[in-house]
């Protein structure tokens, strides 16, 4: 009789822990499941097309809610989108979904390439009309919206960097304008520090507890002078030069040689240094177009700022300002509703909607006919940071990849520590190239990358393409 | 029999779970040590080349080093520290209660909300510790800069660990029977003659747990350093299970790194071989402190 019974328990025991590891399966009401029939698309049938619509930007979230619920009351075609805002760990929610059939219809694109490679995005080529894809013409990139020529992903809202300046530290240094070269920066950085070290005030800081403090400065100035590539990897000979840090590494050095940076920049964050700034601590940095929501939201100013175009090496730009930006929302490969779910899509890139959500301060569009519609945010300071014609979108670099192959320290810790210890910068750039291009070299011997050199790219060719009529 | 079915049935939840969610993991992530494998794509079998490129990676060794930096501070500051707290608070002295409770307030606190705190408290500007060396007359120090930054890390990993040890510390004290106190004090022993020769060798088995307890945690401890420092400046406070830890979960401050669970693996197996060496070399050495009085 006791055996009989401890039997049973062992099978009950068994069946409930099997059926709480698969209840998830059974659960598909997240999203589209890979084996529905895809006959409903549409919704000719009479049932509505449901779509599931992912993403992890919550600063917009009231306004796209309004959006999607503007849509599903509008649209003829019975579509009907829930959005789902993700919090943290959007990537691995997004992962889990695809492998167990449970992804989202359209998604926003978390890491681009490897999400073509994986299978999880469908190209948008055969779904857009020649009209349509024509307003994108000049923000399409290979790997970055593009891979082996078809669009997977339309650019939005981008990054636009900038020298943000302390107006008043500027005036009390007897300063009339912002930088416009390498040298000029290093100098007004000297005079702010002059005057402002008494009151706890530096010329110029960088968030250097992480890479990016290198990579904000660097990356603006480096392509805005020379437009050789991004991250080190030169476009036309399709590999890694550091040399084209050379000369920002220098001055960032000088300005710490000279004292003119905020003690403690070598453990600074970047909301540290927002907090600094915001209290008028700091004469300058280098930062994208989120610091006007930055200073309106998270840390409120009286501080008199603005924020002015990144200086070049001599004054004499040869490149094109980088803008971070490539790719926003995907359809997933998995859907049965590909073209219901672009039509979704279609709708987010009207003009009008694009043109409220840049106007209303969420972002500032990559996309010159949104940049021709909309009229100037309303938030203070956000007008240094809208288009010109020095911006652009660059094609991708290996970088990330090569990276994962490289052996030793970093490009952006080298540099960083020459910037805060000094040493022998001819040596820090040669091993970095040796390194990258060994490593860039088996990435692409194992097919990782297929980046290769495009010797006809130059980056003034991409001048003005963000803006209408350049 | 039966009683043997009955075991099986109340251990199978946990077996269960443990296999799941302890063992398999681990499996998981140790067959891609003969891989290349960033998270997509076919893992490409590569042999042993992981492992050469672990012995190539002067990174990897720089970061073992600092860990043995950062354990070995840790130790020679923490065990003492907390032996002693143990011994004063194992007496009958006043409001004991509390100060035990205090010391052993940073236990419960979580590492990465006070690694904030004292990242706010060390910064070199406006932190606490500066201002208060400037009033003094003695400046200000870049407390998280290259040059202290390992001695602030281990500085705050002692703070948090001193009311844990000095916990456990208290447990073996209490555990000596007093009538040896008694029958030393009748010999006329003073206290420093109590604490060598009576109180350590007694403590002898539990120190021994304890010390062991600090080398494994101290080797593989690293939250608190991510927060502070993210392995910075340049490295100086990279330790092992942080240079492992951003091989498979890159830093979203390291935008556009990848994944590397192929190489990570490696690093992870070598990172759990060394610790497991370092500590069965302390359990050799220490086994004169195993002998029970």
């Amino acid at each position: 009789m006791m055996k009989k019974w401890a039997k049973v328990s062992t099978i009950a025991l068994m069946a409930i822990s099997l059926a709480a590891c698969s209840s998830g399966n059974a659960n598909n009401s997240g999203g589209s499941n890979n084996s529905a029939p895809s006959n409903n698309e549409s919704g000719t049938n009479g049932e509505a097309v449901k779509l599931n619509f992912w993403t992890m930007d919550r600063h917009d979230m009231e306004f796209m809610q309004e959006k999607v619920d503007a849509f599903n009351s509008s649209n003829t075609d019975n579509i009907e989108v829930e959005m789902t805002v993700m919090a943290d760990n959007y990537n691995q929610a997004l992962e889990v979904a695809f492998s167990s059939n449970q992804a989202p219809d359209i998604f926003k694109v978390y890491d681009f390439v490897t999400g073509v490679k994986k299978g999880y995005m469908t190209p948008l080529d055969d779904l857009m009309s020649d009209e349509f894809k024509a307003q994108f013409e000049s923000v399409l990139a290979e790997n970055v919206n593009m891979l082996d020529g078809k669009i997977y992903s339309l650019p939005n809202t981008g990054q636009y960097w900038r020298l943000i300046y302390n107006k008043d530290l500027f005036e009390q240094a007897g300063l009339t304008e912002a930088p416009k070269t390498l040298d000029e920066m290093v100098e007004a950085a000297k005079k702010i520090t002059e005057v402002g070290k008494a009151d706890g005030a530096y010329g110029f800081a960088s968030n250097f507890k992480n890479g990016s403090g290198f990579t904000r400065p660097a990356w603006a100035i480096a392509t805005l002078s020379k437009g050789e590539g991004l991250e080190g990897y030169n476009i036309n000979k399709g590999e890694f030069d550091f040399n084209v840090y050379r000369e920002v590494a220098e001055a960032l050095h000088q300005m710490k040689e000279d004292g003119s940076m905020m003690p403690g920049v070598e453990t600074l964050d970047i909301d540290p240094l927002r907090a600094q700034f915001a209290q008028g601590k700091i004469g300058m940095y280098i930062n994208h177009s989120s610091e006007p929501a930055v200073y309106t939201d998270q840390f409120p100013t009286d501080v008199n700022w603005e924020a002015a175009v990144v200086p070049s090496i001599d004054g004499n730009p040869q490149g094109a300002l980088w803008v971070n930006a490539g790719n926003y929302l995907a359809i997933s490969e998995k859907t049965p509703h590909k073209e219901a779910a672009f039509k979704f899509m279609e709708y987010l890139y009207g003009t009008e909607l694009r043109a409220e959500y840049q106007e209303e301060g969420y972002g500032i569009s990559v996309l010159p006919y949104v940049n021709e519609a909309a009229n100037e945010p309303e938030l203070n300071g956000i007008s240094g940071f809208l288009p010109t014609e020095n911006d652009a979108i660059y094609p991708a670099s290996p970088a990330a990849i090569t990276e994962s192959r490289l052996e030793g320290l970093k490009a952006t810790d080298a540099l960083i520590r020459y910037i805060l210890t000094g040493g022998d910068l001819d040596a820090t750039i040669n091993d970095l190239n040796t390194r990258y291009n060994q490593a860039l070299e088996a990435v692409r011997s194992d097919g990782s990358t297929t980046i290769e050199a495009d010797p006809s790219f130059n980056a003034n060719d991409l001048r003005g393409s963000l803006v209408v009529g350049q | 029999m039966r009683k043997k079915i009955h075991a099986y049935i109340f251990t199978f939840p946990s077996i269960f779970l443990t296999l799941t969610l302890g063992v398999y993991p681990i499996f998981w992530a140790l067959r891609y040590m003969f891989f290349d494998y960033q998270g997509f794509g076919e893992p490409r079998f590569i042999g042993l080349e992981n492992f050469a490129r672990v012995g190539r990676d002067t990174q990897f060794w720089q970061s073992v080093w600092n860990t043995f930096i950062y354990t070995g501070g840790k130790l020679i500051l923490t065990l003492p520290m907390s032996l002693i707290l143990a011994v004063i608070l194992n007496r009958a002295i006043r409001g004991r209660q509390l100060l035990r409770s205090v010391y052993f307030l940073p236990t419960i606190f979580s590492a990465s909300v006070m690694s904030i705190v004292f990242y706010i408290i060390f910064n070199s500007y406006n932190g606490v510790v500066n201002q208060f060396l400037i009033k003094m007359g003695f400046g200000s120090l870049d407390w998280l800069g290259a040059k202290y930054a390992m001695l602030t890390v281990i500085l705050i990993a002692v703070w948090g660990a001193v009311g844990n040890y000095m916990l456990l510390f208290l447990a073996g004290l209490q555990n000596i029977p007093d009538d040896v106190y008694e029958a030393a004090s009748l010999d006329g022993v003073n206290p420093a003659q109590r604490l060598w020769y009576i109180t350590m060798p007694m403590l002898g088995p539990v120190m021994q747990m304890i010390i062991m307890l600090a080398i494994t945690t101290s080797l593989k401890g690293y939250e608190s350093i991510m927060v502070l420092t993210e392995g910075g400046p340049f490295g100086k406070t990279e330790v092992m299970f942080l240079y492992l830890y951003k091989l498979f979960f890159p830093l979203v401050s390291d935008s556009g790194s990848v994944q590397n669970i192929g190489y990570g693996s490696a690093v992870g197996f070598t990172s759990a071989v060394i610790v497991g060496v370092i500590t069965l070399i302390y359990f050799k050495i220490s086994k004169k402190l195993s002998n029970t009085y």
